[in-house]
């Protein structure tokens, strides 16, 4: 007990000494030859690690004839490499090709719709299954997750958006090369293996995230119909159809073009020794060829000329949204954007809540974000839910008004500080967890262009002025910029 | 120079053999570790001159400083005619000012200060919890000890509170899964206090006053345990404490009233819920265990394996070699008071809602006819002990883990023999368990969706109840 509670003291004292430094000196980067980015932080509070790497390809990375690819490969991502989750590979190699064969015949003939041959679409349905069968005899299933598991890894998990993919992990720090042998020999020579399977569980996945869901429903349309051109308004899912048609080739060009060193950012977050951790990561990944990041998406979102309305009729009480075109994150207009989300949507102090749902009671909730990413021009978007009697009219009306506000009075100094305020209470405790730190890091290091976004943050915010905010509200907060989303009850006495 | 490194490393390690591949890079399969010992962390308990257990965890690494009350009352206490009423003393109490400062004002100050006090009330558990600012630490401390103790229940934020419980209601039929979940536990905890849900009525029912008793009742200095950790001043926070609690009290020790554990009868039921979706809800399950049950061990590497992991048996068949679902799970609920529960759930699409809950119930059952394999065994034990660690990552975590055993009244040494008692666990004591409490023929069965798409009529499962999910107009 006496020896523990020395122990606690000790750390105490060393983590003082550290205090008085910021996140600048607690991060340690280098860059290796092949282009792979390391973010390591050394923290001590516990005998565990996080690792995350990020990878610069996402759903806005995808041709038209592929949507989807990117989050359908980071499901096969989980499904092995040439020697684990593998048996025999050269044996069970034949057999995935001829798997490709039988079901890309049988997109072939689906895709002629009604001039499609039946019975051979019957017929080819029942070879792939025997073949699926016959080699699954040779696949050991989910081993990178049995090996984690069996080492206390948790956490082990990915996920895709518009603007990339992320792999995590945590472990007890002992066990960090585990990771790299992983992860480096799944950068190499990652195998798809279960690929139609596995598309069945991502059509269920969206059938759950999506379809039955009618406010995420409302969001997919709402998206889509605000990006005429751009990729972020297509849903990193894929629509049902796009994933119908994917393959495991499409799904091995996506990876063997994009998921090299040079497009992954990885953090090392927890109980390491930064050296030591360098010339591991080195050990595993440096002879990895760099491979490439997907060039800049080229398509330009025109200027949006007049109001968008979209309604989705649902089994559902109502439900409101309110966006705007913006500039993306960087843009000197992102942190007044960032500070009117602020002040209208975060806590109990912001003005929709207290209009909205204490003053005039129309509403539950309220609230402010933006989406869908934020690498390239987004949307800064309200959501609100009525309160009956009232309609989704009555808290849109109101919702303008109190952006009609922000243009016509300048926001008060204490609000200005209160923002800041917040970010400083922020900026102390994105040390408090090593996941959170290693999310924060690789996010910031690959949208924003690099992680120091974070450190630079609250005086890029502190620059922002009542002015500023008055000026964007003007030019941004118009009719014709503005998208509406709504669900109206099916069945009931309508909007 | 890389040679040299490894063969350090190689010294290193627990003994066994490191296997190596050119350029110095382990096979997963084999590799091995430098050894790592776990020691469970330390926290001080202290009792304020009140009587109050305080647990505290000193650390500076963040200028931060995090509390937590857990009092003793919970939504069990509240009568049936005014369910809801637990949960809305919890969110009033700090929505609706206290100690005289109004709701606005206390908003205010906190959220210019960047600190958070937030209140609420379980199943068993009241909560009032602190996030400040060292700077700011001792207005915010004031403020949480007021919502704790003197909190003013604002009338207007009254009726705000309960006219939203009122809208959530209007709303608790949208979602597909929150159906299912909400009627699957009223099933298997029908006619106890745990399977009570508010209606319009009881929103109606519940006053002010109510409110108001309900706390008085329950938020006594005798029925709270404390835990404190971030970067405090011990000598300070517990003059604090000690000045804010005040001496034990002079009335009657708090004695909660009895509630009975809910009855245990096994009856198979089929409950249905029409929703014109394209994707099927699937609940299913029972009463479980207590604590106190010598299987709590056993039924978490029951939970392993069955369907608490990637890897389990029914992720294993219905998602990765089936591809029914893309979410598929199981797991006992411990009942740290009350008897817990076991559900088992799954989304599919309607066409194969047939096929998949008779495959999840196959797969169960299959649990209470033979014993689990070695590999199964070993894999689940490697998890648990070797994952162990991870619930105490950060000072708060350690404290909370610690005031909410002492709440609930674990036996002492609970963590310290946790891995050991995991470890202990044979085959045969996991199909025991899975015998004693696993009764797939006596599942209530909630399937939520659209019956005219479904691959086999409900029925085959048994005599159907359906739902009646339209709502019945407010007032």
């Amino acid at each position: 007990m006496k020896r523990i509670w020395l122990l606690v003291v000790a750390l105490c004292l060393c983590s003082t000494s550290l205090r008085a430094s910021g996140l600048e000196d607690k991060v340690v980067e280098h860059t290796m030859r092949n282009g792979m980015k390391l973010l390591l932080v050394e923290r001590h509070t516990s005998p565990t690690v996080a690792a995350w790497i990020r990878f610069r390809v996402g759903s806005v990375d995808e041709r038209s004839d592929e949507q989807g690819i990117a989050h359908m490969l980071e499901h096969m991502l989980f499904k092995g490499t040439t020697t684990l989750g593998t048996k025999n590979y050269a044996a069970e190699r034949p057999l995935l090709d001829k798997i490709e064969q039988t079901a890309q015949a049988m997109i072939a003939e689906k895709a002629k719709r009604g001039h499609g041959d039946k019975a051979r679409i019957a017929e080819l349905e029942k070879q792939l299954s025997a073949l699926e069968a016959e080699a699954s005899q040779y696949v050991i299933k989910d081993e990178f997750f049995e090996l984690y598991a069996k080492n206390g890894g948790v956490g082990y998990n990915a996920f895709t958006s518009r603007d990339g993919t992320t792999y995590m992990i945590n472990l007890p720090a002992n066990k960090l090369e585990l990771w790299a042998a992983i992860e480096s020999d799944r950068m190499q020579n990652a195998v798809l293996r279960e690929f139609y399977s596995e598309r069945a569980v991502v059509m269920e996945e969206r059938r759950r995230s999506t379809d039955a869901d009618p406010e995420n429903k409302l969001w997919e349309t709402f998206v889509a119909s605000g990006f005429l051109t751009h990729p972020y308004g297509h849903p990193t899912i894929g629509w049902q159809s796009d994933i119908e048609n994917l393959t495991r080739t499409k799904a091995e060009q996506f990876f063997h073009a994009y998921y090299g060193p040079q497009s992954a950012i990885v953090a090392i977050v927890g109980d390491i020794d930064t050296k030591a951790t360098i010339a591991m990561v080195e050990r595993y990944f440096g002879a990895i060829p760099s491979g490439k990041v997907p060039a800049p998406v080229t398509a330009e979102e025109p200027k949006q000329e007049g109001e968008r309305r979209i309604e989705l009729v649902a089994e559902a009480e109502p439900a409101l949204l309110v966006g705007f075109h913006k500039p993306a994150i960087n843009a000197p207009d992102d942190f007044v954007f960032d500070v009117i989300s602020m002040i209208l949507g975060n806590g109990r102090t912001s003005r929709l809540y207290k209009k909205l749902v204490i003053e005039k009671q129309l509403a539950t909730d309220a609230g402010v974000f933006e989406a869908p990413g934020s690498r390239y021009p987004n949307l800064f978007l309200v959501n609100a839910t009525p309160r009956a009697p009232h309609t989704a009219t009555d808290v849109e009306e109101a919702i303008l008004s109190e952006l009609e506000l922000l243009k016509t009075e300048p926001v008060a100094e204490r609000d200005l500080q209160r923002v800041l305020n917040k970010i400083e209470y922020e900026e102390a405790g994105q040390m408090g967890t090593n996941g959170g730190l290693a999310r924060n890091l690789t996010e910031y290091e690959a949208v924003a262009g690099t992680w120091r976004y974070m450190a630079e943050y609250r005086r890029k915010v502190a620059a922002v002025t009542a002015a500023d905010i008055q000026r964007a509200a003007r030019q941004y907060f118009t009719r014709e910029n503005r998208m509406v989303g709504f669900i109206t009850k099916k069945g009931g006495e309508g909007k | 120079m890389k040679r040299l490194v490894l063969s350090i490393l190689f010294l290193v390690t627990t003994g066994t053999a490191v296997a190596l591949a050119a350029g110095g890079k382990a096979d997963p399969r084999t590799m091995s570790f430098p050894e790592l010992r776990f020691e469970i962390p330390a926290a001080e308990r202290v009792v304020l001159e009140c009587g109050m257990p305080v647990y505290l965890l000193r650390d500076t690494e963040l200028p931060i400083i995090n509390i937590t009350a857990l009092v003793r009352t919970g939504s069990v206490y509240e009568p049936a005619a005014k369910a809801g009423l637990a949960s809305l003393t919890g969110n009033v109490m700090r929505n609706g000012g206290a100690s005289g400062l109004s709701p606005e004002k206390m908003d205010d100050e906190l959220e210019f200060m960047a600190s958070a006090v937030e209140s609420g009330i379980g199943s068993d558990m009241g909560t009032v919890s602190l996030t400040s600012l060292t700077k700011n630490f001792n207005r915010t401390l004031r403020i949480f000890c007021d919502v704790l103790l003197h909190p003013d229940f604002s009338p207007q934020r009254v009726d705000i509170a309960r006219r939203h419980l009122i809208e959530g209601l209007r709303r608790q039929n949208d979602d597909p899964k929150g159906i299912a979940g909400r009627e699957f536990y009223r099933a298997i905890y029908a006619g106890h206090p745990l399977g009570a849900v508010p209606t319009f009525a009881s929103a109606n029912a519940i006053t002010r006053q109510d409110m108001v008793d309900f706390h008085h009742r329950f938020f006594r200095p005798d029925a709270m345990i404390l835990a404190v950790s971030g970067d405090f001043d011990r000598t300070a926070l517990l003059k604090e404490l000690n000045a804010v609690f005040g001496k034990p009290a002079t009335t009657s020790p708090s004695a909660l009233p009895d509630i009975p554990q809910p009855t245990v009868d096994f009856r198979p039921e089929v409950i249905y819920g029409k929703k014109e979706v394209n994707q099927t809800v699937i609940r299913m399950g029972h009463l479980g265990i207590t604590k106190a049950d010598p299987d709590i061990y056993a039924l978490r590497i029951l939970d392993y394996i069955l369907g608490g992991s990637f890897t389990s048996r029914l992720t294993m068949e219905v998602r990765t070699n089936q591809g029914l679902a893309y979410n598929v799970d199981s797991r006992f609920d411990v009942g740290r008071r009350f008897t817990g529960s076991f559900i088992a759930e799954t989304e599919t699409k309607a066409e194969s809602t047939g096929k998949a809950i008779s495959l999840m119930e196959e797969i169960i059952a299959g649990m209470t006819r033979e014993p689990v394999s070695d590999q199964e065994l070993r894999a689940a034990k490697e998890y648990i002990i070797n994952s162990f660690m991870f619930g105490f990552t950060s000072p708060a975590s350690i404290v909370n883990q610690r005031a909410r055993l002492e709440f609930y009244g674990y036996p002492p040494g609970y963590l310290e023999n946790y891995r050991d008692n995991i470890a202990r666990v044979t085959k045969e004591d996991v199909l025991a368990a899975a015998r004693r409490h696993l009764k797939p023929e006596a599942f209530k069965l909630v399937v939520v969706g659209d019956a005219s798409k479904f691959d086999k009529p409900l029925a085959t499962f048994g005599p159907v109840r359906e739902l009646d999910l339209g709502q019945q107009p407010e007032k």
